[in-house]
């Protein structure tokens, strides 16, 4: 057999079985890897990359070195998974290096990792201020978290008291002007339905490149002709503003009347109205 | 406009008012959402009644301009 056709074939089943090995070795990205697995990973490679570009081995010692490397991360990752203990061991644990605000000169000496890198690392995290961290811990995979104190914290809902309507995922119902008659069932609506919604944003289901429906049932189109303009939906604002309006209405009325009952029938309801207002309004927005 | 037909038209908003939020209601797939569409329905379905009544009254008060 001429030395090209083994090369070939060297070449393409290593490809294949390497293909499978890391298939199989899991779906860690990169940077998540510890230095271990990277290192088996390159290794891998390497024998692949000498097995297939010369001849002076036997075939075989290829997938033998091959399978001796695939199999011990294999066992340390499987065993890994079931004890903790194996795992701090092999994976390594995340070290603290600041808590309470206060830099652990200690631990960051044991990772060898100099201060220069502590600030760089908070700085790839918008904090150029230590004083500003609350606490940071050092991962395994060399990636530094970060938790801000509390009052350098992105403003939430939560903080102000704001009372949110929850929204659950939206589901995407056209999808090139196809429909997708599964998220519609999901969202336990018909094509018909469909067909009505687009016929109050008076486009034809041919020109919508994608249709999303959220939550509470709002369609929202995006059109292949760009030129055309949608109209936002309105409903829920319109609703919103009318309640508003009624209820001015109302206590005009209440101020205008001279009539004492009418006058406390208009206050009551002006009050009422308010009422269903503020429960009706976070889901409004 | 006299007094009755602002009243008038006051209630007719009230009504569609309690008509939309119905719909939204029917819509919306969340459970809290339709809860809070049907608490505010009922409210306003209960000042719709009060401003019948007035519109009723107000009618009586100005025959004149009863057509």
């Amino acid at each position: 057999m001429p030395d090209w056709i083994q090369i070939v074939l060297r070449a393409l089943s290593l490809v294949i079985i390497l293909f499978f090995m890391t298939k199989w070795l899991g779906t860690k990205q990169l940077s998540q890897m510890n230095i271990f697995e990277y290192i088996s990973g390159v290794v891998l490679g390497g024998i692949v990359a000498i097995h297939a570009s010369t001849l002076d081995s036997p075939y075989y010692y290829a997938p033998l070195a091959m399978f001796i490397w695939f199999i011990v991360p294999y066992m340390v990752e499987l065993i890994s998974l079931k004890s903790k203990s194996f795992r701090n061991f092999t994976q390594g644990k995340s070290k603290v290096v600041i808590q309470n605000g206060k830099i652990m000169e200690d631990n960051l000496k044991k990772e060898h990792y100099s201060t220069d890198d502590l600030l760089e690392n908070l700085r790839e995290k918008n904090i150029f201020k230590v004083a500003d961290v609350e606490f940071a811990v050092l991962e395994p995979t060399g990636k530094l978290s970060v938790l801000p104190k509390k009052e350098n914290q992105p403003l939430t809902a939560k903080d102000l008291d704001i009372k949110l309507a929850p929204e659950r995922e939206p589901q995407t119902v056209i999808m090139d002007g196809k429909v997708l008659l599964e998220p519609l069932a999901n969202l336990s609506l018909n094509t018909n339905w469909l067909e009505t919604e687009l016929d109050k944003l008076n486009v034809s289901i041919e020109n919508v490149f994608l249709g999303q429906v959220d939550s509470h049932g709002q369609l929202t189109v995006d059109l292949y002709d760009d030129k055309i303009a949608v109209p936002s939906p309105s409903q829920k604002p319109l609703l919103q503003a009318t309640m508003k309006k009624t209820q001015a209405d109302l206590e005009l009325f209440a101020l205008a009347t001279e009539n004492e009952d009418s006058k406390q029938m208009y206050e009551k309801n002006s009050k009422k109205l308010q009422e269903a207002l503020d429960i009706v309004s976070p889901y409004l927005k | 406009m006299t007094v009755g037909s602002q009243v008038k038209s006051c209630y007719s908003t009230i009504k569609s008012v309690e008509a939309n939020l119905e719909t939204l209601a029917i819509q919306s797939n969340e459970r809290e959402a339709t809860e809070a569409f049907h608490k505010a329905q009922a409210i306003v379905r209960e000042i719709k009644k009060d401003l019948d009544k007035q519109v009723i009254l107000l009618s009586q008060e100005e025959p004149q301009y009863k057509q």
